[in-house]
């Protein structure tokens, strides 16, 4: 079989291509733009989840609440003694956290206490905080800050330190002694961090109380037989394993990139629908040229093969361009507008800088999304008339 | 092979080779290394609160453990879903009214 490409074939290909520079300038730009927004939503969702899936496992592997009425309420500090006695339970440790709203620059902190003087925190706050002094004592509080408090604190010229309004309106001094390294941004933005006695005095909330309890579990398989042993003992509560909240990160970005790939998807074929009808009512002119190429001695393959190359070159080169522009804008110019998609409203806003991941899956799929439908769209209206006959199409 | 297929040659490989060094610069320059994952890995297991902090407005978003257990969409642990009406609908512009009044006055 000799069916080599034919390179007189690609040059009348772009020939034809170029007659009709108005028009294949159009289906170009249509058409990058269309990959272009389909890769930078798929190029982000894929960055976001692999940024909260390299973190994932280091969660709590259960959290337990406790609920009244409806609502999340303080549990009991009592009840770390009753489930670390479960078999299989390693360590319990009560938590105290929670939001403070600054009302000034209409923004949440989530403020987070913990005891400052385990070792292992102390060795943590070695890797992730830029500069801190946690000399901690209880005439000098001190908080160690995300980017964004501190940023926002500085707009409302807090700058060493921070004017915490307890719930009965008196003042909490507590001292800026440093601030999580930027590269945590994403994760850090929103959270102060402190000691466990100060974040009670902010939220006041009794010695006897919690916000929550996380368990740790030796063996991860024994999870959900220790999830049902809490709930018998604690029928009030609500738990939540590390797998609910690997569900929950799916369940997100599934959504949101569906939903936009559902919109995607119905713009996406109505320019094809268009392609389609354009071709399929092909101008007189387009008939005469495969007449005439057909009175000349090509065969059908060959006005085929031309038809092929000429909606290849020009799909290809969209598909390319669309790819490597929307590299530049999610990763270097950090996706301006499309962010606000996935970012919320508050004010408390963080660098949108995402990790890189090259994901082929992503690219085979925008590519056979787009390209062979391309093809067979302009295909297939020129095998209708190729199969004529001649003098037929030229009369 | 004429001008023309040269110039197409010439196009699609200048194309494909910016894609090249495009992946090349940002997987040296903006994919994460493991020392920042250790570091990402080491702030999250201090503060243990699941989730990025690019949504912090809501209680149920950035704190699953602080959500109610009657709501259609933070029901549960798993979070099916939050703010379903950001796609089209804007929030609404009358929550702080602190902001929206100091915003003014500038």
């Amino acid at each position: 079989m000799k069916s080599k490409i034919n390179i007189y074939l690609i040059e009348y290909a772009i020939n034809a291509i170029l007659r009709q520079k108005s028009k294949s300038f159009f289906i170009v730009f249509v058409f990058t733009l269309l990959i272009f927004l389909l890769t930078s939503v798929f190029f982000i969702t894929n960055s976001i989840r692999y940024e909260l899936d390299s973190t994932v496992d280091t969660l709590p592997q259960i959290i337990v609440q406790k609920i009244k009425a409806g609502r999340h309420y303080d549990i009991d500090v009592d009840a770390v003694d009753n489930i670390i006695e479960i078999a299989g339970v390693s360590d319990a440790v009560a938590r105290v956290w929670g939001y403070y709203y600054f009302e000034n620059a209409g923004v949440n902190f989530s403020v987070v206490g913990i005891e400052q003087y385990e070792k292992q925190y102390k060795n943590s706050f070695e890797k992730i905080a830029d500069k801190f002094d946690l000399s901690d004592t209880e005439s000098n509080p001190s908080m160690v800050v995300g980017h964004g408090v501190k940023k926002t604190m500085h707009q409302s010229y807090y700058k060493e330190y921070f004017n915490f309004i307890k719930p009965d309106g008196t003042l909490k001094k507590v001292n800026i002694a440093g601030v999580f390294d930027a590269d945590t941004q994403l994760e850090s933005n929103d959270i102060i961090v402190t000691s466990k006695e100060i974040a009670r005095e902010i939220f006041d909330i009794d010695e006897a109380k919690a916000t929550d309890i996380v368990v740790k579990v030796a063996n991860p398989k024994e999870i959900p037989m220790i999830v049902s042993k809490i709930k018998s003992i604690y029928p009030d509560s609500r738990i939540i394993t590390s797998q609910d909240l690997k569900v929950s990160y799916q369940n997100i970005f599934d959504y949101k990139s569906g939903i936009f790939l559902a919109l995607f998807i119905v713009s996406l074929f109505t320019f094809f629908i268009i392609i389609y009808d354009k071709s399929s009512g092909l101008s007189s002119e387009e008939k005469r040229e495969i007449g005439i190429l057909k009175a000349i001695g090509w065969r059908v393959d060959d006005v085929l093969k031309e038809k092929f190359y000429e909606s290849f070159i020009i799909s290809f080169f969209a598909y390319i361009l669309g790819v490597g522009l929307s590299f530049a804008y999610v990763y270097i110019f950090g996706a301006p507008i499309l962010q606000n998609i996935f970012v919320g409203y508050s004010q408390l806003k963080t660098s949108f800088e995402l990790p890189f991941i090259f994901d082929a899956q992503t690219l085979f799929l925008v590519f056979f999304l787009s390209v062979p439908i391309y093809v067979a769209a302009t295909i297939i209206p020129s095998w209708k008339v190729a199969t004529l006959e001649a003098d037929e199409v030229i009369r | 092979m004429n001008k023309k297929t040269l110039y197409l040659i010439y196009i699609f490989s200048a194309l494909l080779s910016l894609i090249i060094i495009e992946t090349i610069y940002l997987s040296s320059e903006k994919s994460m290394s493991s020392a920042l994952v250790e570091k990402k890995m080491a702030f999250v297991e201090l503060v243990g609160l699941p989730d990025l902090a690019i949504s912090t407005e809501a209680t149920f978003v950035r704190h699953r453990s602080l959500s109610d257990i009657f709501s259609i969409y933070k029901d549960d642990g798993t979070l099916r879903e939050y703010f379903p009406s950001t796609y089209a609908i804007s929030h609404s512009h009358i929550i702080n009214p602190v902001v929206i009044k100091r915003d003014n006055e500038k």
